[in-house]
C-alpha cells in the first residue's frame, strides 16, 4: 500500500481507498465538470471489492475533468479528478454539463451505448420523487446504495434521521408510497443492427462488436419492466473466471451414464449402519480420486507463466456449490486419503460453510479437479466450464429411473448421467474417454469406494 | 460432608446517565460538575469532527489506515478521573481520553500517515504510543503499574482494549500479574460488541467480559459505556483501589459506529436495525440533553462550537500535513544517544555493509526525500 499523491495540486490520483486496493469501480460521479468543491466535499462514490466508498475532494477548488464513465473500473494511481488552476478563475463553465459527457472519450463507446449517453446509467433516476431539500443528503453508504438500488434520487428525500440524515426507512417509504416512483433507466432502445427478419440468429464472424439487441420476433419490453443490475462484485468476479477459462483452456467434452443401481443399494446400506445420511456425491468424488490414479494427466493445472503442467500427487477436489451470493468451489483436500463417509461429512459441513458464509479463505484454494453436481434439479448431461488452472471437470446429472441392458436383458435400474469436460492442451480425447469409462466401472461395483483411494 | 459454596460473584451494572439525557442524581453526586460535562461535551463534539475527517482524509490518499473512534467518545471521562501523573497505555479506539490526558490531536493523526513522529510522546507526558497489534500493550500497563508500586511512585496505570483482546493469552497475563503483584493498573475494556467482524456473541460463552477479572482477583465493574458519568465515577474508583493495591477491570458497554477501520466495511456483516438502534444511544445525543436540560446548553452554544470544532480541527489537520519532511538521516537518530562510528559512517554515505557497498549507492543521498507515509496495518 502506498498512496501516492500528485506533486500537481492541480491533480487528484485515486488513492488506495482501503488497504491493499488496487482499483475501484466508479459508481456515480457526485459533481460536475464547472462546479466548484469544497475540501471533503464528496466527488464520486465508487466500490471497491471490500467496500462502497466515498471519495472526498483533498482541495476546494474548481472541477477541470472528471476522468472515468460510470461503471468503469479505475485503477489506484490514476487521475481521477483535475482542478483548475489558480490563474483560471473560479467561474464555472456555464456548459458545464455539456463538457463533462464531452470530455469522455465518446468515440470509444459502441454505438449502443454513445446513443444512451446522457441517460444515466444504472438505476439512479433524476427525476425527483419529494421536493428538493437542496443540497445533498445526509446518507449512509448503505442508504445511499439502498436508494440507487431502488432507483429513488436521495437527494429529493427529506431526512427524519439525525441531523436530517436520510435513513433506510426514509428511501423505502419514497420507493413504496410515493407517487410516481420513478421506473428505473429506460429500456435500451433496439439499435436494429440485430439479425434481419428471417435470418439465422447466428452472428457473422466479420460482425463486429456484437452488441445484443433482443431477437425480432420478442417484443420489446415495455418501459419499466427491464431491470438493469449493475455487473459487479462476485458476480463479475465469477464473469471473469468463466471468460478467462473459455478464453485459455481448449474444452471438450465425453458423456457417459453409470448404472448406479449396485451404488444406490450399497448407499442406502451404508447410510443405514452409520446412521449418517449418504449421497451420491461422495461416491462419485472417491471414484474419480482412483480414476485419476491411472490418469493423472486429469489431475493437474497448467501454469501458464512457467508453460508448465503440474500433476499432482494427491487429489484436492474442488465441489462447484451454487449459493445465493454466487458460484464458489469450495476445496476437500486430500480427498483421495479419505473414505467415502469423511468425504460426505466434509461435503455436509462445506454446504453449511456455503450458506452462512463462512467458507475460510484457505478452503476456496487449491483445488487440482472439480466436480459439479448439476443435476440437483433438472438436467442431464452438461458441457461444464473448467476451474482453471485445473484441466478436468466432472459434471454429474440427476439420477433417475431407466432401462438398462444386464447379460441380455431389460431391466429398470438407476443411471447417473457424467460428463467430464477436460482441456484439450492436456488431455487427449481417448484418455479423457477411458478416463470416464473407468469412473463409469467403479461407479458400477462400488464396494471397493468406501475405502480411501490413497493410503 | 455437604457441599459448601467456595466462591460467588456478582458484577455490578452501572449506569447514571441515561439514554434520554436523564441523571440519577443520587449516583451523580460529587461526580462531575456542570462545567465539567459542558468542557466533555464540547470534547466529545470536537473528536467527532476530527474524526469524520481523518476518515476522509483516508478516502482522498493523505492518510493511511484508520480506525474510527466514533460512537466511543464517553471514554474521555477516564482523564478526568485520572490524574497527571498516571499513565495512559492505550490501543486505537480511546483518542478522546489521551487529546484530554494532554496528547496533541495532531500526533495520531502522523502515527497513521505514516509518520513516527506520531509516536514521539512529548517529555512529561505519561502516555505510551498507540499499541496496534491486540492485546500486547495491557502487560506493558502491568509492567508500569507494578513498576510504580516498587518505587513507591504515586501513579496509577490506566489501560484501553476492545472486547476481541479478551480472548488473547496476553490479557489474561497482565490480568494475574496485575493481580498477584498488587499493581496500581485499571484494566478498561471498551466493549463495543464487535471485534472486526466478530460479533461478542462467538467472542465469548461468559455472560460479562468483566467477570474473566474476577479470576484474577480484580475488583471488576460493568458501566453504561456511553455515560460520561458513569465511567468518571467507576475510573475515579478505580484509582482508589489501585493506590491501595487493587487493580480494577472496567467493562464500558458501548457501540463501534463506523468500521473497524477504513480497510472495513462492516455493512458486509452488520444488521442496519442493530446499528440504528445504537445510534440512539450515541454519547453525544444524551449528553447534551441532559445539558439542555439543565439549560447550560442552548442551539446558539451549538452553533458557535461547531464552527470553533472545524476551525481547531483544520488546524490539526494543518499542523499534521504541514510538518517538515522527515530527514533520510533521521533513520540514524532515534536509536542511540552516541551514535556508533559504523552508523555514522553509514549515515554520512548512505551506504550500508550488507548492501556490498556499491559506490551507486551514493545516489541514494540525493533522490532519499522520498517519504513513503505508510504504516502497517491495524490488525486486519
Amino acid at each position: 500500500m502506498g498512496h501516492a499523491t500528485s506533486s500537481d495540486p492541480n491533480i487528484f490520483i485515486l488513492p488506495d481507498l482501503g488497504e491493499g486496493v488496487h482499483e475501484a469501480e466508479l459508481i456515480a460521479w457526485k459533481v460536475a465538470v464547472g462546479d466548484t468543491v469544497e475540501e471533503h466535499q464528496t466527488l464520486a462514490e465508487m466500490e471497491t471489492d471490500k467496500a462502497l466508498v466515498e471519495v472526498p475532494s483533498p482541495r476546494a477548488g474548481v472541477i477541470a475533468s472528471l476522468n472515468g464513465r460510470e461503471g468503469e473500473i479505475c485503477k489506484v494511481g490514476d487521475v481521477l479528478v483535475t482542478y483548475e488552476g489558480a490563474s483560471n478563475g473560479a467561474a464555472p463553465s456555464p456548459n458545464a454539463r455539456d463538457e463533462r459527457s464531452e470530455s469522455r472519450d465518446s468515440s470509444a463507446l459502441p454505438e449502443a451505448e454513445r446513443e444512451d449517453a446522457g441517460t444515466v446509467v444504472g438505476s439512479v433516476s433524476n427525476d425527483p420523487i419529494m421536493p428538493s431539500q437542496g443540497g445533498k443528503a445526509l446518507a449512509t453508504p448503505a442508504v445511499r446504495r439502498l436508494a440507487r438500488d431502488l432507483g429513488v434520487n436521495i437527494d429529493s428525500i427529506a431526512g427524519t434521521g439525525l441531523a436530517g440524515r436520510v435513513t433506510e426507512k426514509d428511501v423505502r417509504a419514497a420507493s413504496n408510497g410515493a407517487p410516481g416512483a420513478p421506473a428505473s433507466a429506460p429500456p435500451p432502445s433496439p439499435s436494429g443492427r440485430g439479425p434481419g427478419r428471417g435470418a439465422t440468429a447466428t452472428l457473422a464472424p466479420s460482425q463486429p462488436a456484437p452488441t445484443y439487441s433482443p431477437p425480432p420476433s420478442l417484443p420489446a419490453p415495455a418501459a419499466g419492466q427491464t431491470q438493469r443490475i449493475p455487473f459487479r462484485g462476485t458476480r463479475r468476479t465469477i464473469a471473469a473466471r468463466l471468460r478467462q477459462s473459455i478464453d485459455t483452456a481448449v474444452h471438450f467434452t465425453v458423456m457417459d451414464e453409470a448404472d448406479v443401481s449396485a451404488l444406490d443399494a450399497l448407499r442406502k446400506q451404508t447410510a443405514a449402519a452409520s446412521g449418517e445420511s449418504v449421497s451420491f456425491l461422495p461416491f462419485v468424488i472417491s471414484a474419480i480420486c482412483r480414476a485419476v490414479k491411472h490418469f493423472p494427466a486429469l489431475n493437474a493445472t497448467v501454469d501458464e507463466a512457467a508453460q508448465e503442467i503440474l500433476r499432482h500427487p494427491s487429489v484436492h477436489m474442488g465441489i462447484a456449490t451454487d449459493t445465493e451470493h454466487g458460484l464458489n468451489v469450495p476445496v476437500i483436500p486430500d480427498a483421495d486419503a479419505l473414505g467415502v463417509l469423511e468425504i460426505g461429512r466434509h461435503v455436509a459441513q462445506l454446504a453449511q460453510m456455503a450458506r452462512d458464509r463462512s467458507i475460510p479463505r484457505e478452503r476456496l484454494m487449491g483445488s487440482t479437479i472439480t466436480i459439479s453436481n448439476v443435476g440437483s434439479y433438472a438436467g442431464r448431461f452438461a458441457t461444464p466450464v473448467i476451474n482453471i488452472p485445473e484441466v478436468a471437470i466432472l459434471a454429474v446429472g440427476r439420477v433417475r429411473e431407466g432401462v438398462v441392458v444386464r447379460n441380455g436383458g431389460l431391466h429398470v435400474g438407476k443411471l447417473m448421467p457424467l460428463s467430464l469436460a477436460c482441456d484439450h492442451r492436456v488431455v487427449d480425447g481417448a484418455e479423457a474417454a477411458r478416463c470416464l469409462a473407468l469412473i463409469v466401472e467403479l461407479l458400477q461395483s462400488p464396494e471397493q469406494l468406501l475405502a480411501p483411494a490413497r493410503r | 460432608m455437604p457441599i459448601k459454596v467456595a466462591y460467588q460473584a456478582t458484577i455490578e451494572y452501572m449506569q447514571i446517565l441515561d439514554e434520554q439525557g436523564g441523571l440519577d442524581a443520587k449516583l451523580a453526586r460529587d461526580t462531575l460538575t456542570d462545567d465539567q460535562v459542558v468542557m466533555l461535551y464540547e470534547h466529545m463534539s470536537m473528536c467527532r469532527r476530527l474524526d469524520e475527517i481523518a476518515f476522509k482524509l483516508q478516502r482522498s490518499g493523505r492518510l493511511g489506515t484508520y480506525p474510527q473512534n466514533m460512537g466511543q467518545e464517553a471514554i474521555a471521562s477516564v482523564a478526568l478521573a485520572a490524574r497527571p501523573q498516571d499513565w495512559m497505555v492505550p490501543c486505537y479506539r480511546e483518542n478522546a481520553a489521551l487529546y484530554l490526558h494532554g496528547l496533541p490531536p495532531e500526533m495520531i493523526l502522523l502515527h497513521w500517515m505514516g509518520d513516527e513522529r506520531g509516536n514521539q510522546i512529548p517529555e512529561g507526558l505519561n502516555i505510551t504510543p498507540m499499541s496496534i497489534p491486540i492485546g500486547s500493550h495491557m502487560l506493558h500497563a502491568a509492567g508500569i503499574g507494578w513498576a510504580a508500586r516498587i518505587r513507591g511512585d504515586d501513579q496509577v496505570a490506566f489501560t484501553f482494549f476492545g472486547d476481541g483482546a479478551t480472548s488473547e493469552g496476553d490479557f489474561h497475563e497482565a490480568c494475574n500479574f496485575a493481580g498477584v503483584m498488587h499493581a496500581p493498573v485499571v484494566f478498561i475494556c471498551q466493549n463495543n460488541q464487535w471485534a472486526i467482524s466478530t460479533p461478542r456473541s462467538k467472542q465469548t460463552r461468559s455472560e460479562t467480559f468483566a467477570q474473566k477479572g474476577i479470576a484474577y482477583g480484580l475488583k471488576v465493574r460493568q458501566v453504561d459505556g456511553n455515560d460520561i458519568f458513569a465511567i468518571f465515577r467507576a475510573a475515579r474508583e478505580a484509582v482508589a483501589d489501585a493506590l491501595k493495591g487493587q487493580p480494577t477491570m472496567i467493562e464500558t458497554l458501548t457501540y463501534r459506529l463506523g468500521d473497524h477501520t477504513t480497510a472495513d466495511d462492516a455493512r458486509r456483516y452488520r444488521d442496519p436495525a442493530e446499528l440504528e438502534a445504537a445510534r440512539k444511544r450515541d454519547p453525544l445525543i444524551r449528553t447534551r440533553k441532559y445539558l439542555e436540560s439543565k439549560d447550560l446548553w442552548s442551539a446558539d452554544q451549538e452553533e458557535a462550537m461547531i464552527e470553533r470544532n472545524k476551525a481547531q480541527v483544520d488546524d490539526i489537520v494543518a499542523r499534521a500535513t504541514n510538518i517538515e519532511k522527515p530527514k533520510t538521516t533521521d533513520i540514524f537518530d532515534a536509536m542511540f544517544a552516541t551514535i556508533p562510528p559504523e552508523l555514522a559512517r553509514q549515515r554520512d554515505t548512505m551506504q550500508t555493509n550488507s548492501l556490498g557497498q556499491f559506490p551507486q549507492q551514493e545516489t541514494l543521498r540525493r533522490g532519499a526525500t522520498a517519504h513513503s507515509p505508510t504504516q502497517s496495518p491495524a490488525h486486519a
